[in-house]
């Protein structure tokens, strides 16, 4: 451990690069297809990787181009775009015990989506502290990095590689259901966990295969904290 | 792109921004203060690891629904967490993962 803490920040940032790779099998082909309906709405190349760079928030972005494109009022859009993103009000508390205090975090965070906040929420209490930093900064840089270049490709040839290899855009993206898997599976040693857990995953699930996947995530989650709560009160009731 | 369009795509940008940036300022903060407020609330630690589950959840659905597309979701899915408990790794469970869901969705092809 010692050893670790003290390796260079660029190793530890190559770590955090490493283990942000699984990351790109569902970025790189949402991304590209952002990029193809961001042209399709009308943006150049330059705007559709612009908005990816900035905004960089998967689901917020396909409305932001999609509303535009539909001649909705600018107000509306910014407050749609900022209602779905509301859901990463939470993330940031849950990480901030486990990353130590810099003046760059203003700008790191920009890096923090739903994906980077799952790798790092699991892998930031494995690492010494003294790597944690430059860790994070390597994956979300990671992340972000092949956010915007899929974009821009996506923008430029994206119509024509999703026709030459279209099973690429259907097995890559198995890359961040089987990472989370990964994430969430030490948790179902505990039988409170695995209900409270399963409930989330069959909420998200079915609220996604409903067609509510933007609320999906903050609403199976709550789902889930219920089923945690409850499970512990109803066992209480039976020992007592 | 208009200006009124850039300034649209700024503030969607500044306001996703504060919105992960504010509430981790905020509780490092708090964290660190004097005023006996040093941990967490115990509904924010659980709500942060079924926020991963619920990204699952999410992420389950094949970008192309079909009966297909769900054998392999579930092989794909059963292959991970097989490789996961010998290894108790990231990296192959996941490349496991992705080579099962796709010899699936091929040989799908192939027959």
């Amino acid at each position: 451990m010692s050893q670790l803490s003290h390796q260079a920040p660029w190793r530890c940032a190559l770590q955090g690069v490493r283990e942000a790779i699984p990351l790109l099998g569902g970025y790189i082909p949402v991304a590209l297809s952002f990029g193809v309906v961001a042209t399709q709405a009308g943006f150049s190349t330059w705007e559709a990787t612009a908005i990816s760079a900035l905004v960089y928030a998967g689901a917020s972005q396909f409305l932001f181009v999609g509303m535009i494109a539909t001649g909705a009022p600018l107000w509306l859009v910014v407050a749609m775009t900022l209602l779905i993103n509301v859901r990463h009000v939470v993330y940031g508390p849950n990480l901030a015990a486990l990353l130590p205090r810099s003046r760059h975090w203003p700008w790191l965070m920009h890096g923090l989506t739903d994906q980077v906040f799952a790798l790092a929420l699991t892998r930031l209490p494995q690492l010494p502290e003294a790597t944690r930093f430059s860790w994070f900064v390597g994956a979300s840089l990671l992340a972000w990095g092949a956010w915007i270049v899929g974009t821009t490709v996506g923008a430029t040839a994206g119509e024509t590689l999703t026709a030459r290899w279209p099973l690429l855009g259907e097995i890559m993206p198995f890359a961040l259901p089987a990472l989370f898997l990964t994430m969430v599976a030490p948790r179902f040693t505990d039988k409170r966990w695995a209900v409270a857990m399963g409930c989330t995953i069959l909420a998200a699930l079915c609220l996604n295969l409903v067609g509510w996947s933007n609320v999906a995530i903050p609403l199976a989650a709550a789902c889930g904290a219920l089923c945690f709560y409850t499970v512990t009160f109803e066992t209480r009731r039976r020992t007592s | 792109m208009s200006t009124a369009l850039w300034l649209a795509v700024v503030a969607s940008a500044l306001g996703t921004l504060l919105m992960r940036v504010v509430p981790f300022l905020w509780m490092q903060r708090r964290l660190n203060s004097e005023s006996g407020l040093n941990n967490m609330p115990q509904w924010l630690g659980i709500l942060g690891p079924l926020m991963i589950a619920a990204v699952l959840g999410v992420s389950i659905v094949p970008v192309n629904p079909s009966v297909v597309s769900w054998i392999a979701t579930a092989i794909g899915l059963a292959v991970t967490l097989l490789v996961w408990s010998r290894t108790r790794s990231l990296g192959w469970p996941v490349a496991a993962g992705v080579a099962g869901f796709g010899m699936v969705e091929i040989a799908a092809l192939a027959w």
